[in-house]
């Protein structure tokens, strides 16, 4: 029974085969790396994608990465926790007026407390989220092959392309000292 | 693999980061994801003793439940004692992780890179600890949902303005966004553990736990983006937190509790207590798992001076808190801190300082701060010390108010509190056994960091 249904997850897991059109360069040296995404998208190649078991600047330089743009989501799911924080003490002080040891109805020395942790709770919840959409998690299907080897040491260059440009783009990977390349057509 | 390693060599240069220099990638996950695996009796042996613990605590709340409140040893003017205790004290627990994850992200201390998920894992099951209590504090404990804002027919809202209230919004984000943190920290390390996983049901858990992650670049940019903003959002609210537990106390007019040092007074202290667990947590793991080469003498002595520097800073506050009261005119605070040493529980006073101040004073030699058989010793103390500090605060403060006719009647721990006290660690307990087997409980991508990246040039 147990292992009936360990062979069903498994199957899930595997999921229906997926079909990727390209070339994925499989690379242990850093430097590599490097001077294969430099090669290939000067000559027009791409758009590349490198898979590694760690992020490394200079394959970020390479790339011609930007900063994330997740810091915009966080920054308005900040302001929203704040206003909605005081918000939500204001609204409910006049909705039932109901005066406290002699106190202001509207006391914002307390309703700092809430607007802050609102504010926090909501940027990081924003934070979150923002993450999730922008680096397209969870990711059920993948835009190309993975290999398990790229949350080890290896670390892989993905080009989409077919017919003679695979070629092309073969031959440039093997150029810079990839270990292995597999052309998916 | 663990049988070829020569743990702490001698000889053996380590790098800037403290692991050794022959470590490779293909090594490190190695040896971190093992820990994932079939667990051992010793494993069985110890999940059953931490059960049988968690039973005996949910009888105690079934009858407490069943009987109600007075089945705890509360009486007036005492009508806060362990539970209370046991919330701030857990509440502090878990403030380490956030400190040691976050704060120490934000200033690059490198070190936290082999510590930090076990750090990390024990906030949040300390604060899903710390949770309990007020829940279990409460007469009528299914009602709950009434500390929280919503909207209902007759308009009756919680009292914003009071400490209490505070607590719960701070105890929910920082419950929330700890969780946050340390599950999307996970990401890269469950795709790690993922691929290389035989047995399907764990292969599911961690496949849930991965999001899919594949380690592209456009995944790793956004993943270090929103981590460095989880951490600068993390530092504030580690501080404002435990600032609002103080503030339960510092709010009211309680001779011993209305006082300004509260704050970064509490904040000291749960790094103190949370700081000097993580270590307790740390040396049976490393041990256990064969970890010493990546958990390193260094990593645990870091640690230990971080606990010796909040010790001196928990130091300070109570010396500061007993010159005040002896330089100030108040007269009903002198006599509070007067009682606290000398009055009806003067040995929860002693006890307090005595595993606060004096004995990480033992963390000044170098030896000590190496020799972990000592170092753990010494931590047990600082926490039992800083569930004292809590409990002096709490019931010291109450059980002696203005009114000088209530001043006989004592506070005394019944069986169900110290049954629920008991349960409690085991109910943390069985979340962290669960964790160390489950889900990578070391940051392999952020260990691997440290290591030097392939060069094929190095010269060059």
């Amino acid at each position: 029974m147990i292992k009936a249904l360990g062979r069903l997850i498994d199957k899930l897991l595997e999921g229906p085969p997926q079909k990727h059109r390209g070339v994925m360069g499989i690379f242990y040296y850093v430097d590599d790396v490097t001077g294969a995404v430099q090669a290939l998208r000067q000559s027009g190649h791409g758009p590349v994608s490198v898979f590694s078991p760690v992020p490394h600047h200079d394959i970020e330089r390479a790339l011609d990465q930007g900063p994330s743009l997740v810091r915009w989501v966080t920054a308005v799911g900040g302001v929203l926790g704040i206003t909605g924080g005081f918000a939500l003490c204001i609204y409910s002080v006049y909705s039932y007026p109901l005066v406290v040891g002699g106190k202001e109805l509207v006391s914002l020395p307390p309703f700092v407390v809430i607007g802050y942790e609102s504010m926090i709770l909501l940027a990081a919840l924003s934070n979150l989220v923002g993450m999730l959409a922008l680096a397209r998690l969870p990711a059920l299907k993948h835009k190309a092959p993975y290999d398990p080897r790229f949350s080890e040491d290896k670390i892989g260059v993905w080009v989409p392309c077919s017919g003679e440009v695979a070629t092309r783009v073969q031959e440039t990977m093997r150029g810079h000292g990839a270990e292995e390349v597999q052309v998916h057509a | 693999m663990a049988d070829e390693l020569t743990y702490e060599p001698e000889g053996v240069t380590e790098g800037p980061e403290h692991v050794p220099a022959t470590m490779t990638q293909k090594r490190l996950n190695d040896d971190l994801l093992k820990m994932i695996s079939k667990p051992g009796i010793w494993w069985w042996v110890i999940l059953a003793i931490d059960l049988v613990i968690l039973s005996l605590g949910m009888i105690a709340e079934r009858t407490q439940i069943y009987y109600g409140i007075g089945v705890a040893g509360h009486t007036r003017p005492v009508m806060w004692a362990s539970y209370v205790t046991n919330f701030v004290f857990w509440v502090g627990i878990a403030h380490c992780g956030t400190l040691v994850s976050a704060i120490l992200f934000l200033f690059r201390s490198h070190f936290r890179r082999a510590v930090y998920r076990v750090a990390e894992a024990m906030t949040v099951f300390g604060v899903l600890t710390a949770g309990l209590f007020p829940i279990l504090h409460l007469g009528r404990p299914w009602f709950p949902y009434w500390l929280f804002p919503y909207p209902t027919q007759r308009q009756i809202w919680p009292n914003f303005r009071s400490p209490l209230e505070w607590d719960v919004f701070a105890v929910t984000t920082y419950l929330t966004v700890s969780s946050i943190f340390f599950l999307v920290g996970i990401i890269p390390d469950a795709a790690a553990a993922r691929d290389r996983q035989k047995n399907p049901f764990l292969r599911l858990l961690l496949t849930i736990f991965s999001f899919g992650w594949t380690g592209s670049n456009n995944q790793w940019k956004h993943f270090y983006g929103a981590y460095l903003y989880f951490a600068a959002l993390a530092t504030p609210l580690v501080l404002s937190v435990h600032s609002v537990v103080s503030w339960d106390f510092a709010m009211a007019q309680v001779p011993g509790w209305h006082s300004t040092i509260f704050a970064p007074y509490f904040v000291a202290g749960a790094i103190f207590s949370g700081v000097a667990l993580v270590i307790n947590l740390l040396i049976p793991i490393r041990w256990g798992f064969k970890l010493q080469h990546i958990v390193t003498q260094d990593h645990i002595e870091k640690l230990s001076k971080l606990v010796l520097l909040t010790s001196t800073i928990v130091a300070y506050s109570y010396l500061a808190e007993f010159f005040c009261a002896w330089y100030g005119p108040n007269r009903f605070e002198r006599d509070m801190f007067w009682y606290r040493f000398t009055g009806h529980f003067w040995w929860a006073g002693w006890i307090m300082f005595t595993c606060n101040v004096i004995i990480p004073l033992l963390l000044w030699f170098k030896n000590v701060r190496r020799h972990n058989p000592t170092l753990f010793v010494i931590m047990l103390f600082v926490n039992i010390g800083m569930w004292f500090e809590r409990f002096v605060i709490i019931v010291g403060s109450l059980s002696h108010p203005f009114n000088p006719s209530t001043w006989d009647v004592n506070y005394k721990m019944s069986w169900a509190e110290a049954a629920i006290l008991a349960g409690s660690f085991a109910w943390f307990g069985l979340f962290f056994l669960i964790f160390v087997r489950v889900l990578p409980a070391f940051s392999v991508a952020e260990i691997k960091e440290t290591l030097p990246a392939p060069m094929r040039r190095k010269a060059s």
